[in-house]
């Protein structure tokens, strides 16, 4: 037929990319020799992704304040001494108080009530309901809840928050400070929320009082992540940073994973990264690239702990409940180095602590509008080093870059076996060739939105349940559902007969974009999490090819290939990614405690609406599914 | 990942059609899964979502007009209604009523879904008449000896299932938006044209048109409709296959009997085309009184014009939206506007629709889907609503479109953006760290895969038609 000769004449022109006829554009052309090329393009690109991500300590720049009104540092403090030993006498009655009033810890703030209007501010008591864990993961995209809080709640556990509002007595009465304390964990975000009703807030910092610092000198510690990886604008840090090492005195510093110090490798890779700096400014004595191993070691620690932090979407401090309504905010935890009882220390300490928070609040004070000058999105390589988004964002690119050049050559190759094949009935239908493939992987995702669903209903079971219980239930009906979905859809299954099965290099086209498109979606939503999720599912959807094949040939390379595919995939479940980063943190879980545990961590998660949880659910879980049956592919 | 339900809905279609109840226990399934969504509203908060509510399809908007009518005040006043006086006094009364124990707005849903699972039926209707007409066409011009000699699928099914199933119908439907009622209109008005019911057809493109404007483009594929019949393959073709079976001797008596019913219909009708111009006059001064007599006191028909079709023409509210247009004239400076205006209006009127109408005028419906598809691109306030109807309307033409480029891209990039247009959304209102140029860029995104849709779509159409042609040619060498 004339149709079918169409067919084929238009496959040909496709796929001869050097007729003479019609030449494509320049950039078509490129497109063809890259997906042409896209194993070894697919390697190199992945590699230069991982290196750019090993690389992004060098890359950092040092932080600027962005801003130049923001002036810290410039106004001359007011803080005296008699201040501090007012401050110290009110340290003093608390604790006398808690001496005196044992078990009564809701009086405290009548205390810091009372004081706080001696010092001439509004003073308000706001009750609140410590809110239970409550499970909403796709309110995500729908912003703050409001009308959670009215919700059954026993009345017999309140507490109590006191909020103080000193006004500018000669300004035009707009800027205020808000002193708030809470004394119980589920305030923070109903103080957030009420703040939210009283205006607009230009800057919250949370202060937390540690024990003892480790150190010689004071240690402040700034906590800056937010729920979904959110951070508060740069300059914020910086205005901290820049009060607190140069005006105070303090030794700040930001989390960083302690395990990563003390490894080889990486040290072995900081060294080559100094040795190269080294040779190039030989070279050119502009080249200035290199930093010191150990700095770099410090650096990646730190990144780490960054990434980490973002990644899961959980706030690291009280902070967070502040970065939902837009108001930036850091938790600062003070360590002093001084034993508890030295009086003349813990003067000067307290000095120094409250001069650094004068002078924060004075800076911000003297901005008109919100912080909008410096980064939001930036990952921190040390309490004065940044790396914006424009640089960290070429990592992640280069390592999902393959994605699209391998689907489109496996969707090629695909549609031409699928063409040769006497099996398809609808052989005339050539755009359609995927859709069998797009049906098996649509339904893997709907199985993964279900799956992600189903916590809720497990919620809402009647009866105590612990969290092991819970996670066995939520494993036993996902496992189910999964393989009703295999008995009922014959396409999906790895175990249907050759004769049902698609094409599976369609299949793996679909999976890879499906892939693509979440990772895409998630790096704008949290970019950290789509990193880390890129360097597990990246290298899981390039290698995946079915196993069968592989051994039958019996060649080193193709049983290497399977081999890697195998090892990838065990690494790439979620609840097996879980353990194995456990065990890395060297916190050793097997059998069901693992299950307790793990239900326990999604619980926080979900505590925070962390769009993680989405992403494991609905994007990670499919796609390591559909490699899964990609591997098991009756070919 | 929500979208690939329209397609994989399509393909379920046409496994399971061949049990004869297969199109309505899917189209039952899809009215449970709107309801299910209705009733749990809380958890959804569609209905402040830019994609699926605009200033003139949201529902809201109306149950406000709504409470001011009832206090004696204006519909239009504040700035907060732009759409029919009609559907108001419709639908108005519905806002206020609520059932015990849920939230209100629910009984106007419920008239969406029905409204919803209406168009699907007329769709399978034209579906049907469509296939039917592309069977005898082929048959005609000798390329199809049998209907089971190259599988051909139930568009007609197909369309309607797409309806049902697109997650963007389904959104419109249960997000409190009146664009299934517009949606209904124009495939009134396509169905009665397919069917040669004329006051059918002038009563849908007059509802259409008074319910959103942009459907009055509709009146070009209407009057091919019914002046030339069905799509069919160009008349060059037909003139080939008669000088063949003049050479060659008539093949059998059947096909013999069907090109002299195909010539017979060459010429233009012009009297059905005047009998739907009185119709359209009928419904429109119809539809005009009936705006008039409920406008009565608060500006007559004046205000009417200046508070819908001004408001749609002149672009006046610049809150986001999926269109292209809300960020260009919040950006524009003052001076220039007017000129933007202009040219953006005559834009869509003269690139767009004119050159269309000569290429594809042998072919009315698809033609209705290109002007449907281009104008949901290009409107001012478009929502996910218009692309659920063209999508369907572009589903009935999935024989002929079977060899369609990229699209398997397109998919995928709408797909994407469509997922991304909410996260654009929540990193600019919410977090802050977006602003309005990244949901912008979304927008521009969409609009352009759209636009590579449509474009591939008429692309396909045409090589379907010169196919067509070579292989007449073929056989009339032969």
């Amino acid at each position: 037929m004339a149709g079918e000769k169409r067919n084929r004449e238009e496959e040909e022109v496709k796929t001869d990319d050097g007729s003479p006829k019609i030449k494509p554009r320049p950039i078509v052309r490129l497109g063809i020799f890259l997906i042409a090329h896209s194993p070894v393009f697919s390697v190199v690109f992945s590699a230069a992704g991982i290196l750019a991500l090993l690389l992004l300590p060098l890359l950092a720049k040092n932080t600027y304040i962005s801003e130049n009104a923001l002036m810290p540092g410039s106004a001359r403090s007011m803080l005296s001494n008699r201040d501090v030993s007012a401050g110290s006498k009110l340290v003093k009655d608390i604790k006398n108080f808690r001496l005196s009033h044992e078990g009564q810890g809701v009086e405290v703030q009548k205390l810091i009530g009372e004081y706080m209007s001696e010092m001439g501010a509004e003073v308000y008591y706001q009750k609140f309901h410590p809110e239970g864990n409550q499970f909403h993961p796709l309110h995500f995209f729908s912003g703050p809840d409001s009308y959670t809080l009215l919700d059954n709640v026993s009345c017999a556990s309140y507490g109590v928050n006191v909020a103080g509002i000193i006004r500018a007595p000669r300004g035009d009465g707009k800027e205020s400070i808000v002193l708030a304390s809470d004394l119980l964990k589920c305030g923070e975000l109903n103080t957030a929320d009420n703040f939210r009703r009283a205006g607009t807030v230009a800057a919250a910092l949370v202060l937390k009082v540690d024990g003892r610092s480790e150190r010689f000198e004071d240690t402040l510690s700034i906590y800056a992540e937010a729920s979904n990886g959110q951070m508060p604008n740069l300059d914020l840090i910086n205005v901290v940073n820049y009060l607190a090492v140069h005006r105070q005195g303090f030794y700040v510093r930001v989390e960083k994973v302690v395990s990563l110090l003390s490894s080889s490798w990486l040290k072995i890779i900081g060294e080559i990264f100094e040795a190269v700096g080294k040779l190039a400014h030989t070279l050119n004595p502009d080249w200035n690239f290199g930093i010191p191993a150990a700095d770099y070691l410090e650096g990646s620690a730190t990144l780490a702990s960054s990434l980490y932090s973002q990644a899961l979407g959980i706030p690291t401090g009280p902070h967070g409940a502040f970065r939902d309504y837009q108001v930036d905010a850091i938790t600062l935890k003070v360590s002093p180095r001084f034993p508890p009882d030295s009086k003349t220390r813990q003067h000067d300490f307290f000095l120094r602590g409250a001069r650094l928070l004068e002078g924060t609040i004075r800076s911000v004070n003297n901005l008109l509008e919100k912080f909008h000058q410096s980064f939001f999105l930036y990952l921190l390589t040390s309490p004065s080093k940044f790396i914006s988004v424009g640089v960290y964002m070429i990592a992640f690119a280069l390592l999902v870059a393959p994605l699209p050049m391998v689907a489109a050559s496996l969707y090629i190759d695909g549609c031409k076996a699928l063409t040769n094949s006497t099996l398809n009935p609808a052989g005339n239908f050539k755009s359609w060739k995927w859709l069998d493939a797009a049906k098996q992987v649509f339904a893997l995702h709907l199985l993964g939105f279900i799956v992600t669903l189903l916590p809720y209903f497990i919620c809402q079971i009647p009866g105590q349940h612990s969290p092991r219980n819970r996670s066995i239930m939520w494993g036993t009906t996902s496992s189910s559902l999964l393989f009703i979905t295999f008995a009922t859809i014959p396409g999906c299954s790895p175990f249907s007969s050759r004769l049902h099965g698609t094409n599976w290099a369609v299949v793996k086209s679909v999976t890879i974009s499906a892939a693509f498109i979440g990772l895409c979606l998630m790096s704008i939503i949290n970019f950290a999490t789509a990193e880390i999720g890129a360097l597990l599912l990246v290298p899981t959807c390039l290698m995946a090819q079915p196993i069968k094949p592989a051994l039958r040939s019996r060649k080193i390379k193709s049983l290497l290939g399977a081999f890697c595919s195998m090892v990838l995939l065990t690494i790439g479940f979620p609840v097996m990614f879980f353990a194995i980063s456990k065990e890395l943190l060297g916190e050793g879980l097997v059998g069901l405690s693992l299950g307790g545990e793990f239900w326990t961590w999604l619980e926080s998660l979900w505590a925070w609406k962390s769009a993680t949880y989405l992403y494991i659910g609905m994007v990670h879980l499919p796609c390591w599914l559909l490699c899964l049956c990609i591997l098991f592919h009756p070919s | 990942m929500k979208e690939e339900k329209k397609d994989v809905g399509g393909d379920m279609a046409e496994k399971e059609l061949q049990t004869p109840y297969g199109f309505w226990i899917w189209a039952t399934a899809s009215a449970i899964l709107r309801l299910f969504f209705i009733f749990f509203p809380e958890y959804f908060k569609l209905s402040s979502r830019p994609e699926v509510s605009t200033p003139l399809t949201s529902l809201r908007r109306l149950a406000e007009a709504y409470w001011l009518k009832q206090s004696s005040m204006s519909p239009y006043a504040g700035s907060m209604y732009h759409g029919s006086p009609l559907l108001l006094s419709i639908l108005g009364p519905l806002t206020s009523q609520r059932i015990k124990g849920h939230s209100s707005h629910q009984l106007c849903s419920l008239v969406f879904v029905i409204a919803d699972i209406l168009s699907a039926v007329l769709l399978r209707a034209i579906g049907q008449k469509l296939l039917k007409t592309y069977i005898m066409n082929l048959k005609q011009l000798g390329v199809l000896r049998s209907s089971q000699d190259r599988g051909i699928l139930p568009c007609g099914d197909i369309a309607a299932l797409v309806y049902l199933w697109n997650p963007f119908t389904i959104l419109s439907c249960v997000g409190l938006s009146t664009s299934p009622i517009e949606n209904f209109a124009v495939i009134v008005s396509l169905y009665g044209a397919v069917t040669r019911k004329i006051p059918l057809a002038a009563f849908g493109f007059i509802m259409a048109t008074h319910l959103s404007l942009y459907p009055a483009s509709l009146v070009v594929p209407l009057i091919f409709l019914l002046g030339s019949g069905l799509d069919a393959p160009p008349i060059k073709n037909f003139l080939q296959t008669r000088d063949r079976g003049v050479e060659n001797g008539s093949t059998s008596d059947v096909s013999k009997q069907d090109k002299l019913t195909r010539t017979t219909q060459l010429p233009f009708l012009w009297r059905t085309v005047l009998h739907f111009v009185f119709w359209v006059l009928v419904w429109s001064i119809y539809v005009l009184v009936l705006c008039s007599l409920s406008l009565k006191q608060y500006g007559g028909l004046e205000e009417m014009f200046k508070r819908t079709y001004r408001f749609i023409l002149s672009i006046e509210d610049l809150s986001p939206t999926i269109g292209v247009f809300w960020y260009l004239f919040a950006e524009v400076f003052d001076f220039a506007r007017s000129y933007v205006l202009i040219v953006f209006n005559l834009y869509i009127l003269l690139t767009s629709l004119p050159p269309l109408a000569f290429r594809l005028k042998h072919r009315p419906c698809f033609l209705a889907f290109v002007y449907l598809a281009i104008s949901s691109i290009l409107k001012s306030y478009p929502s996910v609503g218009d692309a659920a109807l063209y999508l369907s309307l572009w589903a009935l033409f999935v024989n002929e479109l079977s060899d369609i480029d990229h699209l398997f891209f397109i998919l995928c990039g709408s797909i994407g953006f469509s997922l991304l247009s909410p996260v654009m959304h929540n990193i600019w209102i919410w977090r802050g760290t977006g602003n309005a140029n990244f949901y912008y860029a979304n927008a521009m995104g969409y609009a352009c895969f759209q636009f590579m849709f449509v474009g591939e779509s008429v692309n396909a159409m045409l090589d379907h038609d010169q196919a067509l042609n070579k292989a007449t040619a073929k056989m009339t060498k032969n």
